[in-house]
């Protein structure tokens, strides 16, 4: 059997795994901004929209079955990202420039950011190639892993909903934010 | 610009999504979409420190 016949049979398992690589990467950057206190500034958070924006497209193949539409809104939110962090990373690129937030694993989490956009654009390429496309988009019960990943995803939403409140309120971040905005007060 | 608009917009989208309703979570989605264009031109059109 062909590679690709096979891996659009495992398309779900992969979405399901994907859209938990995805709350993954957004709760582990949500910890680093509490552990360190590195808030995240506006590029940061339009990269973090992004891959919730990317999660979603995974989350509808996993809803109502795989369809190229859904891909679709994975790949565009991922140009979207790829936009967000390959700016950030042009913005830091000359010589002598530290960077904006801690490194981790040398590198930062905008540059961390752009590789997984590109690995994300990859995937959605190679599930493409596979031509699978279920029958009707109608509602279909999730599996253990895919109930498992969408709850994830969908509290790292909330959490990060809430955040940003905290941190911006109801306008525009500073560029380099140090403090929450509604703590403030407290 | 309201920076905490598009996590807003885009937990509903995969709310609807949850929920069933495939066409609000698009919908929212797209949403969410127009908001990130915009939130672009708003973060994104300062000149770049990178030609000598």
């Amino acid at each position: 059997m062909p590679l690709v016949t096979r891996l659009g049979r495992c398309a779900t398992c992969l979405d399901a795994l994907g859209l938990l690589a995805l709350a993954g990467v957004l709760w582990f950057a949500f910890a680093w901004q509490l552990l360190l206190h590195e808030l995240p500034c506006p590029l940061c958070l339009l990269q973090r929209a992004a891959f919730a924006m990317a999660g979603v497209g995974l989350l509808l193949n996993l809803r109502f079955g795989v369809r190229p539409l859904h891909y679709g809104i994975a790949v565009l939110s991922s140009l979207a990202g790829l936009v967000a962090s390959g700016r950030q990373v042009l913005l830091h690129i000359a010589p002598g420039n530290p960077g904006f937030g801690s490194p981790f694993m040398g590198l930062h989490f905008y540059t961390w950011a752009l590789i997984t956009f590109f690995a994300l654009l990859a995937y959605c390429g190679v599930m493409l190639l596979t031509d699978r496309v279920d029958d009707r988009p109608q509602p279909r019960p999730l599996g253990f892993l895919a109930r498992l990943a969408v709850l994830a995803f969908l509290a790292i939403l909330a959490v990060n909903a809430l955040s940003t409140t905290l941190e911006c309120g109801l306008g525009p971040c500073p560029d380099n934010p140090t403090d929450y905005l509604w703590l403030r007060w407290l | 610009m309201v920076m905490m608009l598009p996590f807003v917009t885009v937990l509903l989208s995969a709310w609807f999504a949850w929920r069933g309703s495939r066409a609000g979570a698009v919908g929212w989605w797209l949403a969410t979409l127009a908001i990130f264009v915009a939130w672009c031109f708003y973060h994104m059109t300062s000149h770049l420190d990178i030609s000598l």
